[in-house]
């Protein structure tokens, strides 16, 4: 048993794993990110909430970097990951998407077979020494991602010939497979059936306190049930931050309130 | 009066049809048109269909037979003594007949052919008239029939849309037939060819020295008609300009697609249309004048023979020809892949390089693959380069500096100039033609099945 000091202790330690600090984001004139400071814990899930347009997959995207793709974006501020600023000259973007995965809305498995959907980010970054310790990565990761006894007979089949929960899953499988410390889902199951849906929310509790995941959703519920963690935007801004349980029985702010009963959104 | 009056008044007869039945169709249902089935504008199509098409099918059965059965009229008609002087040749016959018909009395001296000349000129007048009254008719028949069906109820749109859905099935038909026909000709002389030379000496001769003898004992009587060198040489070139515009034509399509920025897409991507659109035979010159005159003298100095006609220059130039041909459906292949497998691989920690090499490539491989098939089909047809910068002489060489001619080439040559079309000389043309169309079928349908079966089912 921890006593109060102890237990106070232990918190002031936990260093958050992600930083964002002054964080905007333009698209040409278009400020879609305003100012965010944010703390993101390896061991929470984060979700975060708002209505549409309100910057949360775009403040998700800065997380990997993947808005380097996109013309005309331009991010401001710091986002420190373990302390040093990813959007520095000197990161490594290939290595910093090794550590930070993506999961996204529609499952995009690549037209290859299940095992080497999964062996592509290992194979790429040369994590797998030889044929043996690639089977056992391809293998956890597919254990890990809830896939391996649907598929284990079946490496060799097509991963577009799965059906879309399990299409999913084996996209978080091949996140997974190049170790990340932290996982961003982009409303992952917004393209899937209630039971695929129910599937992949005990994946993400199942590696909750394994890596820092943060997930943008659409569903209220999704977000009481999976995360501990919940942030709240509205055109742009942070509106509310807190713990997940605080924000749906008590939320500080009107507008959270009004978004989460359904008044607006 | 001439065929296209006719054509004008038909189309009169049918705007004035539209006209009437719109009307009418108002008027049946005493201007309620709510009442109508149809919109009054669709009983208006519908009649003029109805008058149009009838009218149209006879002036083309007149325009189609007209002449034929007004010479074969004449021909019955002709006094007995002029017939028999040309009984075998009765075409030469109605020749003359036709040159006085058509060209005035000035030519011709023979008081019966002037004879013929004004009955040809005054039936086919007749003939004229005869067509004029009988479309009329038909198509008045239609109009009564579309004035009989105006009623509230007809449902005048639906039977518009059934003729005119008729009307695009026989225009895809005609175009089938077509092809059909040119195929069967191309069989038919090809079989007559093979009465002559036996097909295997075709296929796998290797002597290709088109002549037939005049006379037993001249010089060079004896013809050979091997294709193998044909062939060769056309395979020849059709592989440099693979070389050529394989590699340059794919990475142009990697490139635009994947690297340029959207302002060089814009510019890069037409300019590559326009390289489609230059003229063959602008490229042939270049290829004649520039290129092969280059490689001669780059040879000398490196102290290479080099012909002067050479395979090289002839299938580099039409590389360069077929660049825009695989650049663009590369392009296409490319761009079908989904966006979201890039941004998955990228999201990986995969470089642009490693995505497009494991995962877009692939996924597009089998729209690639059949664009390179379609560009060397495209290759072994073309004509105009290799005439221009290709040779004359058959050589079954795998020497790209030495001279080779193509099978269209020889096609070419075998058909410049006054013809005997019963000559195995001309014939062998047609097999040529008949070997190259199977070659190049095979390439394409190969292609399209490849695209069909492994495309990949995204959503």
């Amino acid at each position: 048993m921890l006593d109060m000091a102890e237990e106070k202790d232990l918190q002031s330690t936990v260093k958050p794993k992600v930083t964002l600090r002054d964080v905007h984001v333009h698209y040409g004139d278009v400020h879609a990110v305003n100012g965010i400071d944010l703390d993101l814990y390896s061991d929470k899930v984060t979700a975060l909430i708002g209505p549409s347009g309100c910057g949360k997959s775009t403040l998700l995207r800065c997380l990997n970097r993947m808005n380097d793709t996109i013309p005309d974006c331009r991010v401001d501020g710091e986002i420190l990951l373990d302390g040093k600023n990813i959007y520095d000259a000197k990161i490594d973007v290939v290595q910093l998407r090794a550590r930070v995965g993506m999961v996204f809305q529609k499952p995009n498995p690549f037209p290859k077979s299940i095992y080497d959907n999964v062996a592509y980010g290992p194979r790429i970054h040369g994590i797998a020494a030889d044929r043996t310790s690639l089977d056992e990565i391809v293998e956890s990761s597919l254990e890990k991602a809830g896939l391996w006894q649907e598929v284990k007979d079946r490496l060799d089949d097509s991963g577009i010939a799965l059906s879309g929960g399990q299409q999913q899953r084996l996209c978080i499988a091949r996140a997974i497979a190049v170790s990340p410390e932290v996982i961003l889902m982009d409303e992952p199951c917004s393209a899937l059936d209630p039971i695929a849906t129910a599937k992949v929310e005990a994946l993400i509790d199942e590696l909750s306190g394994r890596y820092a995941i943060v997930i943008v959703t659409h569903s209220m519920q999704q977000a009481a049930r999976v995360s501990q963690k919940t942030v709240f935007f509205h055109l742009g801004e942070m509106i509310e931050q807190g713990d997940t349980t605080q924000i749906f029985t008590a939320p500080r702010e009107e507008r959270t309130r009004d978004y989460i009963t359904g008044r607006f959104g | 009066m001439t065929n296209s009056t006719i054509l004008v008044l038909i189309a009169l007869m049918a705007m004035f049809a539209f006209a009437f039945m719109r009307q009418k169709s108002v008027a049946v249902v005493g201007g309620a048109t709510e009442a109508l089935h149809s919109l009054p504008r669709y009983h208006g199509y519908f009649a003029a269909l109805l008058v149009l098409l009838p009218g149209l099918l006879v002036l083309v059965l007149w325009l189609a037979t007209g002449k034929m059965i007004v010479e074969n009229l004449i021909v019955s008609g002709l006094p007995d003594e002029l017939a028999a002087v040309y009984a075998d040749r009765i075409d030469l016959l109605i020749n003359r007949i036709r040159l006085v018909a058509e060209n005035g009395t000035g030519v011709e001296s023979d008081e019966s052919i002037l004879a013929a000349a004004a009955r040809f000129n005054q039936l086919y007048a007749r003939g004229i008239i005869a067509t004029l009254v009988f479309s009329f008719a038909v198509g008045a028949i239609g109009f009564v029939h579309a004035s009989s069906k105006v009623e509230p109820d007809f449902r005048a749109r639906n039977s518009f849309e059934r003729i005119l859905n008729g009307v695009l099935a026989t225009s895809s038909f005609l175009a089938i037939a077509i092809t059909l026909g040119i195929v069967a000709s191309l069989i038919f002389e090809s079989i007559r060819f093979f009465q002559q030379v036996p097909i295997e000496d075709f296929l796998f001769g290797l002597k290709w020295s088109p002549q037939t003898a005049l006379r037993a004992d001249q010089v060079a009587a004896e013809g050979s008609f091997g294709a193998v060198p044909l062939f060769a040489g056309t395979f020849l070139i059709s592989l440099l300009a693979m070389l050529v515009a394989g590699p340059v034509g794919l990475f142009a399509a990697i490139y635009l697609t994947q690297y340029a920025s959207q302002r060089t897409r814009n510019i890069a991507k037409p300019v590559l249309e326009i390289l489609a659109g230059v003229p063959t035979v602008v490229y042939g010159f270049f290829a004649a004048l520039t290129v092969a005159p280059l490689f001669r003298s780059t040879g000398a100095w490196l102290g290479l023979d080099v012909a002067s006609e050479s395979a090289l220059a002839a299938g580099l130039v039409m590389g360069i020809m077929i660049i825009p041909f695989v650049s663009s459906l590369s392009d296409d292949a490319i761009t079908a892949v989904p966006e979201s497998l890039k941004r998955g691989s990228l999201a990986l920690g995969a470089t642009t390089a490693e995505t497009i090499t494991k995962v877009l490539l692939p996924a597009a491989l089998p729209g690639i693959a059949s664009a390179f098939l379609l560009a060397i089909s495209r290759a072994v047809g073309e004509t105009m380069i290799v005439v221009m910068a290709a040779g004359m002489r058959p050589n079954l060489t795998a020497n790209p500096l030495e001279a080779v001619t193509t099978v269209t080439v020889q096609i070419v040559a075998l058909l410049t100039g006054d013809q005997e079309f019963d000559s195995a000389k001309t014939l062998s043309a047609f097999a040529l033609g008949l070997a190259l169309f199977v070659l190049t079928l095979v390439l394409n349908v190969f292609a399209l099945s490849m695209v069909r079966k492994y495309r990949e089912a995204y959503d």
